[in-house]
């Protein structure tokens, strides 16, 4: 076999439920955060050890953990960043847990989302984190600022007497940050769970682009956040995944992309799918090649995919304006994991094709991947 | 209770093309996609043979089909044998080294504080903003020029004061108030952004200034972190050459190397494949050599250095180039082409290892000699010769100085002049190399283009290379 295959190296078990996992950088650590049955937080640092996983130190907190990012640290002081369901932003030294570095009420409800930047890229502007939540707002922070947001993204503050405010108000799912690649640039993508999806230009303060999808969107991450945007991968309930071209931006079209439908699926084991339609929950580009990606869908699968560029990435219309050309799909190949939804997936930043995932069925997965060098 | 639809009557295909000879027949692979489905759905009744045959079909009009997608439960890692595991064990064996090193230096923070970015100054956006109003983008005024300098252009007559003039201090000079007005109009985008005037210059500019915060930047870090920061900019380097952006691509590589040019072999090769990608080939040489002098010993590199040479017109070094190539893989398919090409196009050459016998001056009374080859008669003297193929002249005299340990056919004489009357055959000797680059640089331009490289060998031993990468 000359393709990639995913294996599974090892796993734990564990008594709560896992809501995120990320890599220590430069590290053989991970991170799980999660939420025991009586809604504390538990955050576990795990570390490979000679082909077994020990579990390094444990940590508690009150409120249970949603989320996590190292990607405002910098490789010195790797602090996590954590957004908690009572929409506490909290930033944690992993050698004295019990105090955070910065803490912050952030939102009114639960942090759905983290992102992360500026840690370890040279020249590319502060290291900011985004938060995106229930209460509709999404938020950007800087831990020098103090107890207030950088940069407050909010739906106007709303009129009446309140009756249908809550339905009214949207739930941010998922943030990503993008388009980092000199110290002023900066966009955050925004998706909700009405399907919208927003990019926020942080430099000239002001919706770049918006679009919307059939469903919420669970998931988005740019192929790579420091570097002009090249692509974004969005996905969605229901099976949609989504890879937009962000190269080129059509004044009325906006960008163009690639859609595969019923991604979450199952594919079954002879190509036919079946089975209710899935949410693909995560999309995580491979650091070591932008253009290869993993998505972990509803019915505990996961699939790797590869983008292939058109011949020509931009084409002009009648009018003179630039449009992009959106790529193919390929998919690599495929893997049950678990009959639960596997819901986050981090690769190693230093080591090709390792990976930690986990799923809602109450496990950490660390999963090598052959063969990624050949795509 | 309306029953529930089959298969064949859902895609609306006849029963009759359940069969083999439609199958065989059959052109359309959304049909045959169908034909597919249902024969796998075992809704007609189960024809192993014919949903083989229909498959095979249906992988030749098709074979990216979405049918073909086929998921497996997850392998766990005893599937591997020790060999493969190895390196992962090995990584973190490796890694943890390193892992510790970080932690020690956790304390010293303090000096790398200092140059984190500014913090952004608060600020909302309303998220509800229609996105529209956005599309026409005011164009800002014109960026102000650059303060004038009060120093006076030098004359060019004015020659004593070309005599103190410094190119490289007038540079630095001129470097660092470009980065002075930057970090002005840096200050004054954060409240009233501006796109940054993108003319050649400035982007060049700004590329020499960030050399320099990463040179400044590199002084405070700890060798796990430069590997870091360099391993990172290679493999960024690597998405841009995969994706064709070849300038993008040697910008990374210029990083990668900066930030740790003790291991930058492998940033160097790439850099230099990048750069042949944009026909720079002269870069390409002397990043071949960079990392040769690293890895004396890497296959790649020696190969991309012959072909470097090659394109760049350098064809006889380029031809002991290939030689060394074989030296370390006697069947290296793309060095075995590429010579075969270079004989024919020089003729035959002298082997390697020929000497050449040095002849003495005899006596001054030789030049009588028949003057019937001059071509062949190439010599340093023979440079100061303007022309290339210098008419029998009788003062100079130049066959008696040296003489070829070998006699080329006239054959050789058709082809150079076919090539471009400039072009001499030196004769392969070990002193002369050392004039042969200078001389062909400045020809290299003018070249005709049946010299360059051919496409076809670029192609055929590029595709081995952008692999390796």
């Amino acid at each position: 076999m000359d393709k990639p295959q995913l294996i599974e190296h090892l796993n734990a078990s564990v008594n709560y439920t896992v809501y995120d996992t990320k890599w220590i950088p430069l590290s053989a650590k991970f991170v799980v955060l999660g939420s025991k049955a009586n809604s504390q937080g538990v955050m576990d640092i795990y570390e490979l050890n000679e082909g077994e996983l020990v579990k390094v130190k444990t940590v508690e907190k009150k409120v249970a953990f949603k989320c996590g990012t190292f990607g405002a640290s910098s490789l010195r002081n790797r602090h996590i960043a954590i957004g908690d369901f009572e929409g506490r932003l909290q930033v944690l030294d992993m050698e004295r847990p019990e105090l955070p570095v910065y803490n912050v009420k952030a939102h009114t409800g639960i942090i759905n989302t983290i992102d992360a930047i500026g840690g370890n890229q040279v020249d590319c502007g502060a290291p900011e984190i985004v938060t995106g939540s229930r209460d509709g707002a999404v938020k950007v922070w800087d831990i020098r600022q103090g107890q207030s947001p950088v940069v407050d993204i909010s739906p106007p503050p709303q009129m009446g007497d309140g009756i249908n405010q809550k339905s009214a108000r949207r739930d941010c799912w998922a943030v990503a940050f993008g388009n980092t690649f000199n110290s002023e640039e900066r966009i955050v993508a925004a998706g909700y769970d009405n399907g919208d999806l927003k990019l926020f230009d942080l430099r000239s303060l002001s919706v770049r682009w918006e679009a919307t999808m059939k469903n919420g969107i669970c998931g988005l991450e740019f192929d790579r956040r420091d570097i002009p945007m090249n692509k974004l991968a969005v996905t969605t309930l229901e099976g949609g995944l989504l890879i937009y071209d962000m190269r080129y931006q059509h004044p009325t079209k906006g960008f163009s992309y690639v859609e595969e439908r019923n991604a979450g699926r199952s594919v079954g084991t002879n190509g036919v799918i079946s089975g209710p339609k899935a949410t693909v929950w995560v999309a995580r580009h491979l650091p070591q090649n932008r253009d290869i990606f993993l998505t972990g869908g509803g019915t505990g699968s996961i699939r790797l995919w590869q983008y292939e560029y058109p011949d020509k990435r931009v084409v002009e219309d009648a009018d003179g304006e630039k449009t992009g050309v959106a790529g193919t799909l390929h998919m690599v190949s495929a893997a049950t994991l678990s009959s639960q939804p596997v819901h986050c997936f981090d690769w190693h930043p230093d080591k090709l094709g390792l990976a930690v995932c986990g799923a809602f069925d109450q496990s950490v997965r660390v999963l090598i991947t052959t063969k990624l060098n050949v795509l | 209770m309306e029953k529930r639809k089959t298969l064949l009557e859902k895609y609306n295909i006849p029963l009759s093309h359940l069969d083999f000879s439609y199958v065989k027949t059959c052109k359309n692979a959304r049909e045959m996609e169908k034909i597919v489905q249902i024969l796998r759905s075992g809704e007609e009744g189960n024809f192993p043979d014919l949903q083989r045959c229909s498959e095979e079909k249906l992988k030749e009009l098709k074979p990216d089909s979405k049918l073909f997608r086929f998921e497996e439960p997850i392998q766990k890692s005893n599937i591997l044998d020790k060999q493969e595991l190895k390196p992962v064990l090995d990584w973190t064996h490796d890694i943890k080294s390193k892992d510790n090193a970080l932690n020690e230096l956790k304390n010293d923070m303090a000096c790398l504080g200092l140059d984190v970015a500014p913090m952004r100054k608060p600020a909302k956006i309303d998220a509800d903003m229609p996105s529209t109003k956005k599309q026409s983008k005011p164009k800002p005024p014109a960026p102000p020029m650059p303060p004038k300098t009060t120093e006076k252009r030098i004359r060019s007559t004015d020659y004593n004061k070309w005599d103190k003039y410094d190119p490289d201090e007038e540079i630095l000079r001129m470097e660092l108030s470009e980065e002075r007005t930057k970090e002005q109009e840096e200050l004054k985008n954060r409240h009233d952004p501006k796109p940054t005037p993108t003319s050649e210059e400035i982007l060049k500019s700004e590329k020499e200034a960030l050399y320099e915060r990463l040179q400044q930047h590199l002084k405070k870090l700890s060798q796990v972190e430069k590997e870091q920061f360099a391993e990172r900019h290679r493999l960024r380097g690597n998405e841009y050459f995969k994706s064709k952006e070849y300038e993008s691509a040697i910008e990374e590589y210029n990083c990668a190397i900066i930030y740790d040019p003790e291991n930058a072999a492998r940033a160097y090769n790439n850099r230099a494949l990048s750069h042949m990608k944009v026909k720079n080939y002269l870069a390409a040489i002397s990043d071949c050599k960079a990392c040769l002098e690293m890895e004396p010993e890497n296959l790649k590199a020696r190969l991309r250095l012959a072909d470097a040479s090659y394109a760049q017109g350098f064809r006889r070094e380029s031809l002991h180039l290939y030689q060394r190539v074989l030296e370390l893989q006697p069947d290296n398919a793309a060095a075995l082409k590429a010579l075969e090409l270079l004989k024919k196009q020089l003729g035959e050459l002298a082997p390697t290892h020929a000497t050449r016998l040095m002849i003495e001056e005899l006596k001054p009374d030789a030049s009588d000699k028949p003057k019937e080859k001059p071509k062949e008669v190439t010599t340093p003297v023979a440079k100061t010769v303007p022309v290339a193929k210098p008419p029998p002249v009788k003062e100079y005299d130049l066959a008696e100085l040296v003489k070829p340990n070998r006699v080329v056919k006239s054959k050789l004489v058709t082809a150079a002049e076919s090539l471009g009357n400039k072009f001499k055959p030196p004769p392969a000797s070990a002193p002369k190399k050392q004039t042969q680059p200078q001389a062909l640089t400045g020809e290299a331009s003018t070249l005709p283009a049946m010299l360059r490289m051919p496409q076809d060998n670029i192609k055929s031993s590029n595709k081995l290379l952008i692999q390796e990468i």
